[in-house]
């Protein structure tokens, strides 16, 4: 909210010679954020009010022309000016030599087709006061000369950009910002001696039909009033603060919405039917034309105000006035509306027709409900004052809560003084205590033990023992609290205890798994558009519901996509003739609808229907060391992403995990990708991008990835929560035996190394694959496979003769299992 | 015969000094020394020498020997000498070739961030909890006292899912999660994670980080949440950082607070041109408060007697503020060059 310095220090009174920003840091200090302080007339210091006594063509430039101007003392100025809109006798603005203007043009004495300029004439463009104007601004005759510009147009205020938070609608106001420094400073509060409405019959009667959605509307019928323009003081008053100014009846109305925070509207009598003005339901299909000129449909949930034509509400109670009733040039009898509407209702329908005024922002917040007859009577007193006319009757229409003989009561807390020292931790007196709730406004009565505490009734904020306790706090400033530490009253848990620490810790160690590994970590937004999930055939995604733009429209399935427009940027982006390698991981969750789920719908407190999925994936392109030479240079393939893999899984003490082939599905390259199996679980899929997806989004290298089930795979790293035991390493020598086993190439080598196991049990302990072969001699179709096995038994050393009886046994079973033969 | 065997005796010695290999001197070895080595064969002659002269003889002979022998191995060292000079000038490599190197990898600077911040408050006895990031408006609202209309929720912009369902605004609604859970105290959790807002500037991401720090005890009182953050301040800021506390309103505390931490590029002397205060001195990091009366209400009778507090750190901003790094969007865009500069 804008607050105007001048404003406040007509309201309160500071410490002497009190600078703004030690206010700003005061007000700060207290919970209402100075978020900017602007000084108005910037660039003017130095722009005086002046008059033309003569002007005169130029004798060298027709253009041009040289005027002598006064400032009402001193020697007449010689001027030379491009301008043409002035004459002898205008008041005009002179920047004089010296000034630099808003818009950066330094004034310095010039001799201009010789003759000299002893300063500039301005245009309001030039002084800042309009992006685009034409001539030099001529002020009003009346101006007096000599004085600063900014002076003479009411542009001399310092105005603060005040952050006040939901809670403190008492503060939207300058009343309420003064309340707070009078607090702060101690210093005198000098409200507006307005006298009280003296209440009557009214040929308008205000009606209450809303129950307590509307408990209280007070009006004044005022007649013989004169519309017309504010006085200047006014006009500069609101626009300093950013409001237009309207009519003095209007202007009227901002002022005591600036001033105390009370929104009030004004109707143009004659324009309303019958003798009632009163707050009732909106029916639905009832429509309204607003002040703004749209005409809007209601849908029953609204309040509005009702005049006795039956046809059509006159206002949007809380938001705007409707067109056709408001105060015009021609209007004299006035009805002034002062009113209470419910903040939920009032909140509710200014979201539904999107009009978010001044007027709703301070009604969802909830007004001081003694401050609603104060505002009725203040705003009769400054219509009366600007634009004339007398009161013919005040009325006034309470529900029994807002009636102060009735049900209206302070609210009251009680509490122990004691409390504020041990809630706070802040060494305080009740004395010191009293003293701080008392400059709030608050009156403490009760005993020692027992504080009853009586809150002011504009501070609907404060209910609790603990609300009191930062009233008091941010009396003496948080920075009174001296520091302490928390006291630990239990011991901590072990961390594998707690399931989420545990699962941390296992992700934690992953990270940096990948990232020994050579590995970046990514990290992308959780969604994405549907078009580039198309690119990967991919359908699935929860939508969000009011995404900000396309790349919002749904929560990512898959963590994929994402990483593969990362590559593509990076190679965009990238200006060199060798794309940079890409090596990326990203552990985050993916999101999917529950089985069985149609919809995104709370089910419960806890459950939203949506499944977060724990993902573990990488990309893998380029070449396979960062430097080296050209052979050490070569790029990346299946092998790179597969002993990434094995590597991480080693790291995580992950066992059990088999490549398989994968065929058919639509991401992946249907002969160099794997599905990753644990048991009869698919745990996983690597391989290389579909070529044809490579091609359709302009990859510059072939992109190796994987996604893992992290969940699951979580679950097999979790041994590591024990420590390892040391097991000790056989002291017998193996034997080792060579063999080339030719078989057709559609057999997968792994089937060639399983069979060995088996077949050479219980010797045949390790059986590696270390070279294969296909072409001449190799017959087309075949595969030689270069197949290492070595024999060990832990107790003893083998004969040569034993081996050679296993791998028998071995060459045997490759023959008939896969008609493999030997070659020599 | 002593003639004899000093003239092949000293011929010998020639031949070991000119010869250029050590095949060359394993040659003269076997002529001369060897079983059927030309000293050998006068030697033989001796049995036809009288017993008189023979051990003459036989010690010039073996003087002879022994001399050879000597300038034998000396030749031999001296000629390998050589032959090594020459093999290590052959095998010489440029050094200033590039290395083979692998690539290196690096950790996301937001977990490097949250990685430190959750060791600095684990040192006070905090433990790691977590929740949904789609969550439902129940917790992430109404549960810590943001009721439905109420203007308290224009503080955040939120993205809705359906029904009751929205992407967590803040880590907080964990703390409703946890303590429901829970049952009843002490707790003293820190749940890190993604949040989101529909916001997107310079300093606003639609999904960002925050740390949300929970303490809940008999008798916790606010200096206990101003002296933890202080020590928080400190370990991440640096040993001489302060924190400033203003109050400010979030809807699940009361007192609430904006904490602001003494800007440690201008600690001495702030400037106007600083561009991580402004000038001010100050850096807006977290928001904190004691936990409101209404949250011990809602979590269950388990609560009654709980006095706590929580506070919730943006990690990004965190982040940002100690790698100077100038838009938030640098940190989802991927780009290896920014991801590989915090290793």
């Amino acid at each position: 909210m804008k607050i105007s310095w001048k404003w406040i220090q007509e309201l309160v009174v500071l410490p002497p010679s009190t600078m703004p920003e030690q206010v700003a840091e005061t007000l700060t200090l207290r919970g209402l954020e100075v978020e900017a302080i602007t000084r108005q007339g910037l660039g003017l210091e130095k722009v005086v009010t002046a008059e033309i006594l003569e002007r005169n063509p130029h004798p060298e430039a027709d253009r041009l022309s040289v005027c002598h101007i006064t400032l009402g003392s001193g020697e007449p100025l010689e001027i030379v000016c491009g301008a043409t809109n002035m004459k002898s006798g205008d008041k005009v603005a002179l920047a004089q030599i010296g000034a630099q203007l808003p818009n950066g043009v330094k004034i310095e004495k010039a001799k201009i087709r010789g003759v000299v300029s002893n300063g500039m004439l301005c245009s309001e463009s030039e002084l800042g006061l309009k992006t685009t104007s034409e001539g030099i601004l001529i002020l009003p005759a009346s101006t007096q000369i000599g004085v600063p510009l900014a002076l003479a147009l009411g542009q001399n205020d310092i105005i603060f950009e005040v952050n006040v938070t939901p809670n403190r609608g008492d503060c939207l106001s300058h009343v309420g910002i003064a309340r707070e420094l009078a607090a702060a400073y101690g210093g005198e509060l000098l409200l507006p001696k307005t006298a009280k409405l003296k209440l009557g019959r009214s040929p308008i009667a205000t009606v209450l039909d809303a129950g307590e959605a509307g408990p209280q509307f007070w009006g004044c019928l005022i007649e013989g009033v004169k519309i017309g323009p504010s006085p200047t003081w006014v006009v500069n008053r609101l626009e300093s603060l950013g409001v237009r100014s309207i009519n003095n009846v209007v202007d009227a109305s901002n002022l005591v919405l600036q001033e105390l925070g009370q929104p009030t509207h004004a109707y143009d009598a004659d324009q309303l039917l019958g003798n009632t003005l009163r707050i009732r339901d909106a029916k639905q299909g009832e429509k309204l034309k607003l002040l703004d000129g749209a005409e809007i449909e209601l849908d029953g949930s609204e309040l509005v105000i009702v005049d006795d034509s039956g046809r059509r509400p006159v206002a949007l109670a809380g938001v705007m006035g409707g067109s056709g009733s408001e105060v015009v040039a021609s209007t004299t009898r006035i009805f002034l509306e002062c009113a209470e509407f419910d903040p939920v209702r009032v909140r509710r329908t200014a979201f539904r027709h999107q009009r978010r005024t001044e007027a709703a922002l301070r009604f969802e917040k909830g007004l001081d409900p003694i401050g609603v007859g104060e505002g009725a009577a203040r705003l009769t007193e400054l219509v009366i004052e600007l634009a004339g006319g007398h009161v013919v009757a005040a009325t006034a229409k309470l529900s029994p809560s807002r009636d102060p003989k009735k049900k209206l009561k302070p609210a009251q807390i009680s509490v122990d003084p004691s409390f504020f020292e041990d809630f706070l931790g802040l060494k305080i007196s009740p004395s010191q205590a009293r003293e701080a709730l008392g400059a709030l406004g608050f009156t403490v009565r009760g005993t020692v033990k027992k504080w009853s505490v009586t809150v002011p009734s504009y501070r609907l904020d404060v209910s609790t023992p603990e609300d009191l306790s930062e009233e008091i706090a941010r009396s003496v400033g948080y920075r009174a609290i001296k520091p302490t530490v928390p006291r630990l009253n239990s011991s901590p848990h072990p961390r594998f205890d707690n399931p989420v620490a545990a699962s941390l810790w296992v992700d934690d160690r992953a990270k940096d798994a990948l990232v020994e590994l050579g590995f970046h970590e990514a990290l992308q937004y959780a969604f994405t558009s549907r078009a580039w999930l198309a690119q990967f055939g991919i359908q699935e995604g929860v939508p969000v519901g009011n995404p900000l733009s396309e790349e919002q429209q749904v929560l990512v399935p898959s963590l994929i996509p994402g990483l593969v427009q990362a590559a593509l940027e990076n190679w965009n982006h990238h200006f060199g003739s060798i794309a940079p390698s890409i090596r990326m991981f990203e552990l985050r969750p993916t999101f999917h609808l529950r089985a069985g789920v149609g919809r995104v719908e709370a089910l419960s407190e806890f459950d939203t229907g949506v499944e977060e999925r724990s993902r573990f994936s990488m990309a893998l392109s380029g070449s396979r060391l960062s430097s080296g030479l050209k052979p050490d240079l070569e790029p990346v393939d299946f092998a790179d992403l597969k002993g990434v893999l094995e590597a991480f899984f080693s790291r995580m003490a992950i066992r059990g995990i088999r490549f398989e082939a994968l065929k058919d599905r639509a991401l992946w390259h249907p002969g160099q990708s794997a599905v990753l199996m644990n048991g009869n679980h698919e745990v996983g899929v690597c391989g290389r991008l579909h070529p044809s997806i490579e091609s359709a989004i302009k990859a510059r290298g072939n992109l190796w990835l994987a996604e893992l089930n992290w969940d699951a795979l979580k679950k097999l790293a979790k041994q590591r929560d024990r420590s390892q035991r040391y097991k000790a390493w056989a002291t017998f020598p193996p034997i080792e035996r060579d063999f080339s086993v030719l078989v057709k190439s559609e057999i997968a080598s792994e089937r060639v190394t399983e069979l060995a196991l088996r077949a050479g049990r219980p010797l045949a302990k390790v059986v590696r694959v270390f070279d294969i072969y296909q072409g001449a001699p190799v017959p087309p179709g075949m595969t030689s496979i270069a197949v290492k096995v070595i024999f060990l038994d832990e107790s003893r050393s083998l004969e040569e003769s034993e081996a050679d009886a296993v791998s028998a046994r071995i060459v045997s079973e490759w023959k008939q299992q896969l008609g493999a033969s030997l070659r020599s | 015969m002593i003639q004899k065997i000093e003239e092949i005796g000293s011929l010998a010695l020639r031949d070991v000094a000119q010869a250029t290999s050590i095949n060359d001197l394993e040659h003269i070895r076997v002529t001369i020394l060897g079983k059927k080595g030309r000293l050998s064969d006068v030697l033989r002659e001796l049995g036809s020498i009288s017993a008189l002269e023979r051990p003459k003889i036989g010690a010039v002979a073996n003087e002879w020997k022994r001399k050879l022998e000597d300038a034998l191995t000396g030749r031999k060292k001296t000629l390998e000498n050589i032959e090594l000079s020459s093999r290590l000038v052959t095998e010489a490599i440029d050094v200033t070739l590039p290395g083979r190197k692998a690539e290196t990898g690096t950790l996301h600077v937001v977990t490097q961030t949250t990685r430190k911040i959750i060791e600095v408050f684990s040192r006070l006895g905090f433990e790691v909890v977590s929740g949904p990031e789609v969550e439902t408006s129940a917790l992430n609202f109404d549960a810590i006292n943001i009721a439905k209309d109420h203007p308290a929720r224009d503080m955040q912009d939120t993205f809705s899912m359906g029904p009751g369902v929205v992407l967590r605004t803040h880590t907080s609604p964990v703390q409703m999660r946890t303590m429901k859970a829970a049952g009843g105290f002490p707790l003293r959790v820190l749940c890190p994670g993604a949040v989101y807002r529909c916001d997107n500037d310079v300093t606003h991401s639609p999904m960002f980080h925050q740390i949300e720090g929970l303490w809940i005890d008999h008798g916790t009182k606010m200096s206990d949440l101003i002296g933890t953050l202080e020590f928080f301040a400190r370990e991440i800021f640096g040993p001489s950082a302060k924190i400033r506390l203003r109050p400010s309103y979030f809807p699940f505390v009361e007192p609430g607070a904006e904490v602001d931490v003494s800007c440690f590029q201008c600690l001495k002397s702030p400037s106007a041109q600083c561009p991580i205060c402004k000038g001010t001195g100050w850096m807006e990091i977290l928001g904190a408060g004691m936990v409101h009366r209404r949250l011990f209400e809602e979590a269950g009778p388990g609560f009654a007697g709980a006095t706590g507090f929580a506070f919730g750190v943006g990690i990004e901003r965190v982040a940002m503020l100690l790698h100077a790094i100038p838009n938030i969007r640098l940190l989802y865009q991927n780009d290896v060059r920014f991801l590989g500069q915090f290793s």
